[in-house]
């Protein structure tokens, strides 16, 4: 490793630690597996930094991390990771069947949902499947745009914006039940 | 795909503001027809303000930066931490003083710099970097990014839509910029600390250019609209009513 190369990695990498460390969380749950992760993703950035084209650090040092993070759940937790197509079709026919029931003008879910806590909405964040949890997070907790999501999670901007809808969905569900 | 899920994707796209400002604008006149679409519009909103709200952003430990730090130093140089942070503080100090430098006087590179950025987002693939025509909307979305979010008024009525903001940086200032439309001319409306100075020429390169004051802010509005229209408008945009 070449002091050039340590050099742009502290330019690239570094300044996305807290974003590569707050992704890790989310995706697997914990801080002490989200830590390895973003340890081994750094280790795997360092070593493929000459490949970075300049384009956007974030991205793509978050996507590296995601990537690190699956990879740690298929090895240690294969239930985690549902097969993606079949999630997805399932949410589109109960996507179908919710589309008729939209909510009615001044919804008391609504106003349910504004009100929720931070442990009502930390556990119903976690309890999304993993494709969609990281898309929400990416979105409505880090902020990032649409675009960038698609480049981290490897996807089109279509299925960005279907996850994103499902997650949100799935939300209302779980925060729009009285407690 | 039915239309129904169209609908919640745009719906979700305009409310994160990924729309073009055409498509935003297009959008709203149906949410503004359509009680249903406006009820989950209300709904994905107090959702994202929950999240916003009450959700922490996770932060890495100083045992994981130092973990992470020492992949690429394995000997750390030591004091490069206090070394950060005296940049960190110089770059501070440099822009603050540039800022008190440029001072009142230096408004014809300002002017120039204004119209400058509006042609460089007419240029763009979009002019805006938030799509919408509401303010509710827009304001926020200053938040967050400046110190202080610029003051935002719905002129639909006058003719003038909202069709979103972005920031824009004057000299070394950045600046909240409005941007409206009259027909096909977009208007752009940029907020900058009035010791910056006031607009001399009132025109340049073919652009006009109309400013005012308001407290310690100077707006200035840019546009090909003919002079009396942009009066016109900032006229408009003077008497509205700013959102509470």
């Amino acid at each position: 490793m070449s002091r050039a190369d340590d050099r742009r990695f502290a330019d690239v990498v570094l300044p996305h630690l807290d974003d590569a460390y707050a992704l890790a969380r989310w995706v697997l749950g914990n801080r002490a597996d989200a830590e390895d992760v973003v340890q081994e993703a750094c280790l795997r950035a360092l070593r493929g930094i000459s490949g970075f084209s300049g384009a956007n650090s974030r991205a793509w040092t978050l996507a590296i991390v995601r990537n690190a993070a699956h990879d740690w759940l298929r090895r240690n937790r294969p239930a985690a990771i549902v097969a993606v197509d079949d999630l997805e079709k399932v949410e589109r026919l109960r996507a179908r069947e919710n589309a008729a029931a939209s909510p009615p003008p001044d919804d008391p879910e609504t106003a349910l949902i504004a009100r929720a806590d931070e442990l009502a909405l930390q556990a119903a964040i976690e309890g999304l499947p993993t494709a969609f949890r990281e898309t929400l997070v990416l979105r409505d907790v880090q902020g990032l745009g649409y675009r960038e999501i698609a480049e981290i999670t490897g996807v089109p901007i279509g299925t960005v914006m279907s996850r994103l809808a499902r997650a949100r969905d799935r939300l209302f569900e779980t925060l729009g039940e009285k407690p | 795909m039915t239309a129904a899920d169209d609908d919640r994707l745009w719906l979700n796209a305009y409310i994160d503001g990924e729309l073009d400002p055409a498509h935003a604008l297009e959008f709203e006149q149906r949410l503004a027809a359509d009680p249903a679409l406006a009820a989950a519009h209300a709904r994905i909103t107090a959702l994202r303000g929950a999240i916003r709200d009450r959700v922490p952003r996770e932060r890495a430990s100083p045992l994981l930066r130092r973990r992470v730090a020492a992949l690429a130093r394995p000997q750390p140089a030591p004091g490069w931490r206090a070394l950060a942070a005296a940049v960190a503080a110089a770059f501070v100090a440099g822009s603050a003083l540039t800022y008190v430098a440029l001072g009142p006087g230096g408004s014809a590179p300002v002017a120039q710099d204004v119209v400058a950025s509006h042609m460089r987002a007419l240029m763009a693939s979009q002019p805006i970097e938030v799509a919408s025509s509401d303010r509710h909307t827009v304001k926020p979305w200053f938040n967050g990014k400046l110190p202080e979010s610029p003051r935002v008024v719905d002129l639909a009525a006058q003719d003038f839509p909202l069709v979103g903001g972005r920031i824009d940086v004057i000299g070394l200032t950045p600046a909240p910029t409005l941007v409206y439309r009259r027909r096909l001319h977009v208007i752009s409306l940029t907020a900058l600390p009035s010791k910056l100075g006031a607009a001399r020429p009132h025109a340049i390169d073919g652009y006009n250019i109309v400013d005012w004051t308001d407290g310690n802010l100077t707006y200035w509005a840019v546009s090909d609209l003919s002079a009396p229209e942009l009066e016109d408008f900032a006229r408009a945009f003077r008497a509205g009513e700013a959102e509470p």
